[in-house]
């Protein structure tokens, strides 16, 4: 997964797209570089940040050209495997986000013919193929080397002589910005803000050139006409705001987000056939696996119908067909796992339903019913404020079909994560940053909220966490307990609250460090636990929330502490767009 | 021109409301204290402006990022005092700037005034100065200012506002700007008082309400949301979409009503009253001269008058907050004050319980039938039977 970026306009191209790439650093960052059309193909490619030694990058001429971020599949992160890639002869320059699964069968063959590779990309047939059906018009070898590629690309490409940009798409995210006397395009929507509101998506099978103002697309060889839609994101939005992470920044917009699309969600009606359903299953990867989780617990509860929660990456080892409504979870609509699992669900003919945060995104055209999280832009990869939303979305269902079950409760989650924004975790991050290993343990809904918690605190402190069944402790991680491994209890009021309390105990016995999260004035847990962290009173829906932030500020302080690069941990990216 | 703002600090004077936010973000007819003086800059074409942060500095920065301005941030790790804060802006500032208190009023036309000078700083006239800095003029000149002096001929008080030059950063040798000032005076240098026209500060939680009944006069009056049959609205009046203002209700301005709030049927809403987003008011209740944050509800047959209540604090059925004078024993000295209750965040107050003059803390229960006075239930997540 990468991030790739064009600009044709009538400013230099090389600052614009050094600019651009930085905001799409988040989808990848261990190398990046650009080339511009100025004296033939000006290439500039390195390995590592974008920070660093970018003035000769910045100093290439040309008024058009594309850029890449890269987060490495196929080859080594270095400078030669670094896009854009350019030909044999250097007339044309390529940059590339996908996989392209026949490489190797591409490249004998072209190697065979002659062809001299400089680096071990999947990436780099695709140039040498145009060259070789270039006959001075790029849209032209597009159009004859696309049938032979397999696999997933969003394609940039630029030709000495040329003044346009050639884009092409398949299964990868690709947006056209359209600007006054200039043209962009990106993997997303990021680098294009600060310029222009009106994008146009790129569907499958698209080939489009670029030219300043104008935007011409084919499909199957045949011209299209696609939308220009206005979006409305401002920069100020994706900009991190003063604060020391984007991470920090996401966990504090979390009250007014939820509020946001619930307030949003409540203006229409569920449509009445989800309502009706009386079984669901909810595949997911990641964290939003643990938002299916929660949901899972209430619907059951509340709505009384079974619920089978699947991670996207397993759901094809599961053949059987289903005739329940599937409902894939994806924050960025791309992630590959959710998207194949949705598409097996279609061809069962089971209705499906995608909860996304982007508009426009793959998996609104591949679900029946979209309903969006409206969390805006997340930079921050770990993933937080969309977390939130996810929730707000599902148990906006679970309301919906228990027919109003909780429409209070979830009245009443804003202030609840308010009160715990203004808690501090200081005792808790002293005992954590210390630990190689830490344990959350929960049960019910819980359960879930330790296992995000766990995966908040893996992603970013790099300490090793693991969520836990309370009940599963027992049988077998108990050998793992000693006075080194502090456990985080969520020791909530209800059904498990008395077991919880009897398993810290026995965890306490061991010489367990205690983090436990419960509800403030609670004076037995205050005396058991170690650090307590006081939730504010309420119900087992707002004390989902609540703990939640506790445990994603736990992490980031820990984090903080222990000097991690936040927003940007190593070997993860934002969005996992291949499988 | 540069501006800095200075919105570090928390505002210990303000207390139970400054327990969750700086006193800089505390709502004065629905916008936090800090929007005014950004307002007066940007009505003045400033808008190179720096926010100092530090207490509570996530919920400042949450908020400078829903305003659609780009504005710099510096941060002052320790509370030290004003000079300090602007030492930790000293790195932004490259040419003439403004710096402004963010837990202050002030109005466009005082600024325009102070932002032609060179070394110049607003004052004005104030019956009770010895809360603030006191300033000695002399031809128009400031020749010395003392902070909250006990005995005091002047009425003439600073405003924290000035207008300087990069080199003033010279003389924040210890933590208050006080100090800079009159050093930078003792070392010849001219610091011109210039007269403000309006300015306000709230040095107690209860003078709040007369900053509310101000700043209310500088609102426009809309009405969105859906008002009711039979609603009488008289004056100046705000109302946020997606509030409902049930049937027979009667609303006097100056009022501002955030948005989704609940109101009525048959609940009086008279002058000098803010209430924030999502709040509640139910049937048969009076509310006046009162600021009610985000979040708060009051219960049906009550009459809330003179009162600050925090964000999310629930008062139930029959309420009485009376304004009424009482004795407050604060910081070792008695003051005579007037006013029905500052309540903190998150309280719970029972029914038939009566406020007078009372200060009550933050996360407070109180289980009702009771008379609460001054500092008996000041104590925070206190529970008052």
């Amino acid at each position: 997964m990468c991030g790739i970026l064009g600009y044709s306009g009538i400013s230099d191209a090389a600052p614009i797209l050094i600019d651009g790439l930085k905001k799409l650093e988040y989808r990848g960052y261990d190398s990046f570089g650009i080339a511009t059309i100025g004296n033939g193909i000006e290439l500039f490619k390195k390995q590592g940040r974008i920070s660093s030694g970018i003035t000769r990058a910045r100093n290439l001429s040309g008024t058009a050209g594309i850029g890449h971020t890269r987060w490495a599949t196929h080859g080594v992160p270095d400078d030669k495997n670094a896009h854009p890639h350019v030909d044999c002869t250097g007339t044309i320059a390529i940059v590339h986000n996908g996989i392209i699964e026949n490489y190797q069968a591409l490249r004998r063959d072209l190697t065979a013919r002659g062809h001299r590779f400089s680096s071990e990309t999947d990436t780099e047939v695709i140039v040498h193929l145009l060259e070789e059906q270039y006959r001075g018009d790029l849209l032209e070898a597009f159009q004859s080397v696309i049938p032979l590629l397999h696999g997933s690309y969003a394609l940039l490409a630029v030709a000495k002589g040329d003044e346009r940009i050639v884009a092409a798409r398949q299964s990868s995210p690709l947006v056209v910005g359209i600007g006054d006397q200039a043209i962009f395009a990106a993997s997303d929507m990021t680098p294009l803000l600060q310029y222009t509101q009106n994008v146009v998506y790129l569907q499958d099978g698209d080939i489009a050139t670029l030219v300043p103002g104008r935007l011409s697309v084919w499909n199957q060889g045949v011209p299209v006409s696609r939308e220009i839609e206005k979006i409305e994101w401002t920069v100020e939005q994706v900009k991190k705001g003063g604060f020391a992470h984007y991470m920090l920044k996401e966990i504090y917009e979390q009250p007014e987000v939820f509020s946001d699309t619930l307030r949003t969600l409540r203006r229409e009606e569920v449509p009445a056939r989800i309502l009706r359903e009386k079984a669901i299953t909810l595949v997911a990867c990641g964290t939003s696996y643990h938002a299916g989780m929660v949901f899972k617990y209430l619907a059951e509860e509340l709505c009384g119908i079974p619920v089978r929660v699947e991670l996207g990456s397993e759901f094809k080892y599961y053949p059987t067909p289903t005739r329940d409504l599937v409902i894939g979870i994806t924050q960025s609509g791309e992630t590959a796992d959710t998207l194949a699992a949705l598409k097996q669900a279609r061809a069962y003919q089971s209705p499906t339903l995608a909860v996304t945060n982007v508009l426009g995104s793959t998996i609104t055209r591949t679900a029946d019913h979209t309903l969006y999280m409206g969390a805006g832009p997340e930079i921050s990869v770990a993933a937080t404020k969309s977390f939130i939303a996810e929730l707000a979305v599902l148990l906006h269902l679970v309301d919906a079909m228990s027919r109003g079950e909780i429409t209070r409760s979830l009245d009443g989650v804003n202030r609840a994560m308010e009160q715990v924004l203004l808690s501090s975790t200081e005792r808790a991050v002293d005992l954590c940053c210390g630990a190689a290993h830490i344990f959350f343990v929960g049960r019910g809904p819980f359960y879930a909220v330790a296992l995000e918690g766990a995966l908040k605190m893996k992603e970013i402190s790099y300490i090793h966490a693991e969520g836990y069944a309370a009940g599963e402790i027992k049988h077998g991680p108990f050998a793992l307990l000693s006075p080194k491994t502090p456990a985080v209890g969520l020791c909530i009021p209800g059904e498990t609250y008395p077991v919880m309390v009897s398993n810290l105990r026995e965890m306490k016995a061991r010489g367990v460090p205690l983090i436990v999260l419960g509800e403030e004035g609670d004076l037995d847990l205050g005396e058991l636990a170690d650090v307590f962290i006081p939730l504010p009173g309420g119900d087992t829906v707002q004390h989902i929330f609540s703990a939640t932030v506790a445990l994603q500020l736990l992490a980031y302080h820990t984090a903080v502490r222990l000097k991690r690069e936040i927003d940007t941990p190593r070997n993860l990216a934002k969005s996992v767009t291949v499988e | 021109m540069q501006a800095v703002i200075l919105a570090a600090g928390e505002g210990k004077r303000v207390r139970p409301l400054t327990r969750n936010r700086p006193k800089a973000l505390i709502p004065v007819a629905n916008a936090p204290i800090l929007d005014y003086p950004i307002r007066a800059l940007l009505e003045n074409g400033v808008r190179d402006i720096i926010v100092v942060v530090g207490y509570r500095q996530e919920h400042v920065l949450r908020h400078l990022n829903r305003m659609d301005l780009p504005v710099s941030v510096a941060v002052q790790k320790k509370q030290l005092g004003t000079a300090d804060a602007l030492k930790c802006a000293r790195d932004l500032i490259k040419e003439d700037f403004l710096v402004l208190p963010g837990d202050n009023y002030i109005d466009g036309r005082s600024i325009r005034r102070v932002a032609g000078e060179v070394n110049a700083m607003l004052v004005k006239q104030h019956p009770y100065p010895s809360n603030f800095g006191v300033v000695t003029m002399e031809d128009g000149n400031i020749t010395g200012i003392t902070e909250k002096p006990e005995k005091t001929e002047s009425f003439t008080i600073s405003t924290g506002i000035a207008a300087l030059t990069p080199d003033f950063l010279d003389f924040l040798d210890s933590n208050d700007l006080t100090d800079a000032y009159n050093e930078m005076i003792r070392q010849g240098g001219t610091l011109r008082a210039i007269p403000a026209d309006d300015w306000q500060d709230a040095v107690y939680p209860w003078d709040l309400l007369q900053m509310n009944r101000r700043l209310l006069e500088t609102i426009p009056g809309s009405i969105a949301g859906t008002v009711g049959r039979d609603v009488v609205v008289s004056g100046l009046v705000q109302v946020g979409k997606g509030t409902t203002i049930g049937p027979h209700t009667v609303i006097q301005g100056p009022v501002i009503i955030g948005e989704e709030c609940e109101i009525g049927p048959h609940c009086c809403i008279m002058s000098g009253t803010s209430i924030g987003d999502r709040v509640k008011i139910e049937p048969f209740t009076c509310v006046a001269e009162s600021i009610l944050m985000k979040d708060a509800a009051a219960g049906s047959h009550s009459r809330i008058d003179g009162a600050v209540i925090g964000e999310g604090s629930r008062l139930a059925d029959h309420t009485t907050v009376l304004s009424s004078p009482t004795l407050l024993e604060i910081e070792g000295a008695l003051m005579k004050v007037s006013f029905g209750a500052v309540i903190g965040d998150q309280v719970h107050g029972g029914p038939f319980t009566v406020y007078e003059g009372a200060i009550v803390g933050n996360n407070v229960r109180i289980n009702g039938n009771i008379r609460i006075r001054g500092l008996s239930a000041a104590t925070d997540s206190a529970l008052v039977i």
